[in-house]
């Protein structure tokens, strides 16, 4: 018997960032990301960038209410993506300056937040 | 298709010039004292934004909002008929503040200290062995300050006469305001920061694009282009103490793959709900509040002063849509965290700024024309602050 997989199919290549990436508060993933390594963030975001569309598309087919608990965890993966990917894609080698004054600001509210 | 040729020309010094070309003096920027007649001057004179009408979304509502310059503590209500009320959050027995949590739904507010109980309209309602007192219930009410709002922005005066109403401060921005993502607004994602800098420094960073490529190098690198290298606006409009500029629009920008990916989310999502997907504009008002009318990234900064050398800013993006699809999700993510990046590069070098003007160094900052937007927020200032110390030696209490 295979253990039950932790995000919907087609997404198993995501299923190792489920322990550091699958956030549920906006304020943690900024805090995730601000705690995280140059490599850890690297590897996540080269794993997801080209997958997070199709991930979208495919959640993008019934209300957030209605997921299954995989769908969350793919959820709150393209949600932490989408800090991760300003760091590795923008901020690049100056994530570290960037990251010791971000530490200063807190996320108080979220739509994204469900 | 044609291409249009980019000619950007920056708005010319010459026609900037009467907003002033005198440099400015330094010491108000880092004076107590000059800090404490800013506050009499201006923020007990001036309507400030403290909230949304989207966080009052029923009868019963309620939040509370801290004005530390002023140690005042303000709750507002929703009341029965869906008007919105403003009191102070002190209790009239014996000042004790009312209400300790920040928002929520409450049709009676009871002091923890006697348990004075008051309405949504600010009535006393009931009070312990009321009998033994030498009042009436009705002179007990709260103590109600102006409330008014302004394209969903909820506005509050500190006094409770003000010189002009909500409307006639605004002015004809009203209506541009009106078309913004803000004035329909039914959710926000919120960050706040402190810096250890004087409340005008805070606001400047924000009013020119001057230090974009210094201190923005890679997250405003699509901001500036060949022939706008500062990424300096179009235009710049003033209206009163209000200010506006007119982002430029480039042609060319350099984004990155996820980056324009992200973005097309933003734009798909921002179509779907109708907004002005043109909208280029920046509203400065008067005295600590701006706004961009961008649909993809629609954000405001209420600017708060805490202290002569402490300030808190309190960055919304506001939101209209109902559904809670994923990419509308992931948009509002994306969109918070670009603007949060931006404001974490810009944080040490207003605190820099700071320590710089506090050693006394300078009697005089300069502004170039394209920094005519903080000259402008300076101008503004200054003469409520010398109205106010002429009004003061002459004696009189309540010029402005
Ligand atoms: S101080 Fe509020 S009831 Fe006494
Ligand atoms: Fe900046």
């Amino acid at each position: 018997m295979s253990v039950e997989s932790q995000l919907p199919a087609g997404f198993e290549s995501l299923e190792r960032f489920v322990p550091q990436w699958c956030i549920g508060r906006s304020c943690d993933r900024l805090q995730a990301r601000l705690n995280s390594t140059a490599r850890e963030r690297a590897d996540f975001f080269a794993a997801a960038k080209d997958i997070a569309p199709a991930a979208l598309e495919m959640l993008d087919r019934k209300p957030s209410s209605d997921y299954t608990v995989q769908e969350t965890r793919l959820m709150n993966l393209c949600l932490a993506l989408a800090h991760i990917a300003l760091a590795v894609e923008i901020q690049g080698p100056d994530e570290d300056h960037h990251a010791a004054s971000a530490k200063y600001i807190a996320i108080t509210r979220s739509a994204a937040d469900r | 298709m044609t291409i249009q040729t980019d000619t950007f020309q920056p708005v010319a010094k010459e026609d900037l010039a009467f907003v002033g070309t005198e440099p400015v003096p330094a010491l108000p920027y880092y004076d107590p004292h000059y800090f404490d007649l800013e506050v009499e001057a201006i923020f007990r004179k001036s309507w400030l934004q403290v909230a949304h009408v989207c966080e009052l979304p029923e009868a019963g509502s309620f939040i509370v909002r801290e004005l530390e310059f002023a140690h005042v503590s303000i709750l507002i209500t929703r009341n029965r008929n869906g008007d919105l009320r403003a009191f102070h959050n002190v209790c009239t027995h014996r000042g004790t503040q009312l209400v300790q949590e920040r928002a929520g739904k409450r049709a009676l507010f009871s002091c923890p200290y006697h348990k004075w109980t008051f309405s949504g309209d600010g009535e006393l309602m009931s009070a312990p062995d009321f009998e033994r007192f030498y009042i009436d219930k009705s002179d007990c009410n709260l103590v109600e300050l102006p409330v008014d709002t302004c394209a969903g922005m909820i506005f509050v005066h500190l006094d409770p006469e003000p010189q002009m109403g909500l409307a006639e401060f605004i002015g004809p921005l009203a209506e541009r305001l009106n078309t913004l993502t803000v004035a329909r607004a039914t959710s926000f994602s919120e960050y706040t920061y402190e810096v250890a800098a004087n409340w005008k420094l805070t606001y400047d960073n924000f009013q020119e694009n001057y230090h974009l490529r210094f201190i923005h190098p890679r997250s405003g690198e699509a901001a500036g282009g060949e022939s706008n290298p500062f990424g300096y606006p179009s235009h710049y409009g003033f209206h009163g103490p209000h200010r506006t500029q007119t982002i430029w629009s480039n042609p060319d920008p350099a984004v990155k793959p996820f980056q324009l990916f992200a973005f097309a989310e933003g734009v798909k999502v921002s179509i779907k709900d109708g907004l002005d997907m043109s909208n280029r504009d920046y509203f400065g008002i008067f005295p600590n509040l701006f706004l961009l009318g961008n649909a993809v990234t629609p954000f405001s900064q209420c600017i708060y002063p805490i202290s002569v050398d402490r300030t808190r800013s309190v960055i919304r993006l506001y939101w209209v849509g109902d559904d809670d699809k994923a990419s509308r999700r992931f948009a509002q993510e994306y969109a918070m965290a670009t603007a949060l990046d931006i404001h974490s590069e810009d944080r040490a070098v207003i605190e820099a700024g700071h320590r710089g003007l506090r050693s006394g160094a300078l009697r005089h900052i300069q502004f170039q024309s394209q920094e005519v937007l903080c000259r402008h927020l300076f101008n503004e200032v200054d003469a409520r602050v010398q109205r106010y110390r002429a009004a003061q030696r002459e004696g009189k209490q309540h010029e402005c």
